[in-house]
């Protein structure tokens, strides 16, 4: 097996270069992190709701497989096609033939980790097709031919100043402007010509429902109902864990995703699609993509009840402080970083690493993933396969023998003490130390605990 | 048939990694935190914390006095309110002609006063894009079809039917800079009349 390079830590130390940016991008979030907990704090029953969304989807995940053929008999009773999909080739290749069998070249799209995960956008341009992604923070980053930074605000990475200056060079507003009005209602104009021109609309799932065989869709924008609503088909993509039992539990999950996600109440729209409408055509396909990997896996299966809200992010102090960039995959923060090895161990062997394991993150997750221990869990599986990076290991081995033998514990005690006093200049040198990169070394205290310990005993019974 | 063996072994996978039953909570959601007395005031404080309008009114006559103050009732108008007699529009079969319409005007199921959330589904809608392709939205709900919570709200509305939509306010986007802007793509506008 390769071995992780410090992507995320490389990446990172590119992110932070902006010092003045930085400080934005973690203040920025942790105000939607506060006002996260003002929309909890309004809820007293909050931490048993997220008890029970926990619990729901524990239990619909120990009968996945049930749920999906209900949710698959009910759908297609109301009309709906199904189609399962093992990994993203298959998805995507599912939604071309779509595409290919009404030559429909125009495609509209509403927010979808999934079809970001398996890379559904540059593989129909690709075939010639025309994908213009409708969120708006979304088509932000596609005229940067830029991935996502954040699953819930994509262009969160950016200043007004960029999107002024993109917008100006694509859509033709005034050179310098940068109020975010005047540029969303250009987008809006821009967007909604496309709207009226689309051939099929693609969306993604929040929920489905075994009971209904629906499937709800939650936005701000209004894009995804109105792509849908115009187009003759819609193509509605989702992994094969977002299936809840009934439509009862939608009131759960309701009132926890927007408060978690940005301190809403709810979002705008959370629109139940049930039955095509007359003369539409709808079409729901189940991905797998490795989640039935991750589902044998106990230590890392409840990670497939996330609901995509992004509270996790939001209150990351290694995310917000280095930017989703740096996570190089689909969905960033901590919860990409426990999602992302199960896909590509190797690809994404440096992302459990890209954290304190403050435990943050499973504190504000509103279905109780146990982000944290997963992600210090993913370091024990990636290191047993090898694929953790040699100076970490090295340094590891060393802490091992050094902890394990209390003398020689003692006596690198004093062999560091001494060294940092007599050549300070030599512990602060990152080349030696990496500890020391953005860091000064503490002065060191002239005796040790242990030492002093043993000195106040003796004054004591002495 | 390659799905359906893509669909048998995702099946088979899913039954080989599962673990074992686990039981689902019960019951499922709670008592609403407003009281009765309390739901028509929770409920438009919410409507205005999402950006809209709530209006009290005792007949069809008030709300069309505010919607024709308010708005040019001359520009394209539909409505689907029994007894708002104000539509001057009607909508051909192509959908895409919708895109004037300056004011729809629908009727709402159930409002949930934790959040303001409507529910509207497609009988009150009649074509299901009205309420994002118009300009502004006005929503009427009477009085006795608020509840507390969403837990309240399920068991009230009809989950077979075809589409149905909580609306919570004019459609909205904070992308550029967490700067929260009030119509993005759907209603740049919603007001919603209460009726006693």
């Amino acid at each position: 097996m390769k071995t992780a390079s410090p992507k995320h830590a490389t990446a990172a130390e590119t992110f932070v270069r902006d010092e003045e940016n930085t400080d934005w991008h973690n203040e920025t979030l942790w105000f939607v992190r506060s006002k996260r907990d003002r929309a909890a704090q309004t809820i007293p029953e909050w931490e048993a709701l997220r008890e029970q969304a926990s619990q729901i989807k524990n239990h619909a995940l120990s009968n996945l497989d049930n749920y999906l053929i209900q949710l698959e008999e009910n759908a297609r009773r109301n009309g709906i096609t199904v189609h399962w999909a093992a990994n993203g080739d298959e998805h995507n290749q599912i939604v071309y033939d779509i595409l290919r069998k009404h030559n429909a070249t125009k495609i509209v799209k509403s927010k979808s980790m999934l079809t970001e995960e398996c890379h559904l956008n540059p593989f129909l341009i690709k075939q010639g097709i025309e994908v213009i992604d409708t969120d708006l923070g979304e088509r932000i980053i596609q005229l940067r031919e830029e991935p996502p930074s954040h699953i819930v605000m994509p262009a969160i990475h950016l200043k007004k100043k960029h999107i002024g200056d993109l917008f100006h060079k694509h859509l033709g507003t005034d050179a310098g402007a940068d109020d975010p009005q005047y540029l969303t209602e250009a987008a809006r104009i821009h967007l909604r010509q496309k709207f009226l021109m689309a051939d099929v609309a693609i969306t993604g799932v929040n929920f489905a429902v075994a009971e209904t065989g629906g499937f709800v869709v939650c936005t701000n924008e209004g894009n995804a109902d109105l792509g849908v609503h115009l187009s003759k088909v819609h193509i509605a993509c989702m992994g094969i864990e977002k299936v809840i039992p009934k439509a009862e539990h939608l009131g759960v999950f309701l009132r926890l995703l927007a408060r978690s996600a940005t301190g809403q109440a709810i979002t705008t729209f959370s629109s139940h699609f049930q039955k095509p409408a007359p003369g539409q055509e709808m079409h729901l396909v189940l991905v797998d993509n490795g989640r039935t990997r991750q589902l044998a896996s106990p230590d890392f299966r409840n990670s497939l009840k996330c609901i995509r809200c992004a509270a996790c992010m939001n209150t990351c102090p290694v995310y917000r402080r280095s930017g989703g960039h740096s996570y190089h995959s689909a969905v960033a923060g901590p919860i990409g970083s426990i999602l992302a090895p199960n896909i590509d161990m190797n690809e994404y062997a440096d992302l459990p690493f890209a954290s304190t394991l403050c435990g943050s993150c499973s504190n504000v997750c509103p279905v109780k993933i146990d982000i944290h221990q997963q992600l210090y869990k993913w370091r024990q599986v990636l290191g047993a396969a090898g694929a953790v990076e040699p100076a970490k290991k090295v340094g590891m081995a060393g802490m091992d023998a050094l902890f394990s033998r209390p003398w020689l514990y003692r006596f690198a005690g004093r062999a560091g003490r001494w060294l940092m006093q007599t050549f300070p200049s030599l512990a602060n040198k990152p080349g030696l130390n990496p500890w020391a990169i953005h860091r000064d070394m503490p002065q060191p205290p002239e005796q040790s605990f242990r030492d002093w310990y043993a000195q106040q005993n003796k004054k004591t019974n002495g | 048939m390659a799905e359906t063996s893509t669909r048998d072994t995702i099946l088979a996978a899913i039954r080989r990694g599962k673990p074992d039953l686990l039981p689902l909570p019960d019951p499922i959601g709670f008592p609403p935190n407003i009281t009765p007395d309390n739901l028509v005031e929770s409920f438009m404080t919410m409507v205005k914390t999402n950006g809209g309008r709530a209006i009290r009114v005792s007949s069809m006559d008030e709300a069309k006095a505010f919607l024709a103050t308010d708005y040019d009732l001359s520009l394209p108008v539909l409505s689907h309110v029994p007894g708002l007699d104000i539509s001057n529009f009607t909508p051909a079969e192509e959908l895409r002609l919708l895109d004037t319409l300056h004011l729809v005007v629908l009727e709402g199921i159930v409002g949930v006063a934790e959040n303001a959330a409507i529910w509207v589904d497609e009988a009150a809608m009649g074509i299901r894009v009205l309420p994002f392709i118009t300009l502004n939205l006005s929503i009427v709900i009477s009085e006795k079809n608020l509840v507390g919570n969403m837990h309240e709200a399920y068991p009230r509305i009809d989950t077979s039917v075809g589409f149905g939509t909580f609306i919570a306010g004019p459609s909205k986007t904070a992308d550029i800079e967490q700067s929260l802007v009030i119509g993005a793509h759907g209603s740049k506008t919603l007001t919603v009349f209460i009726m006693e």
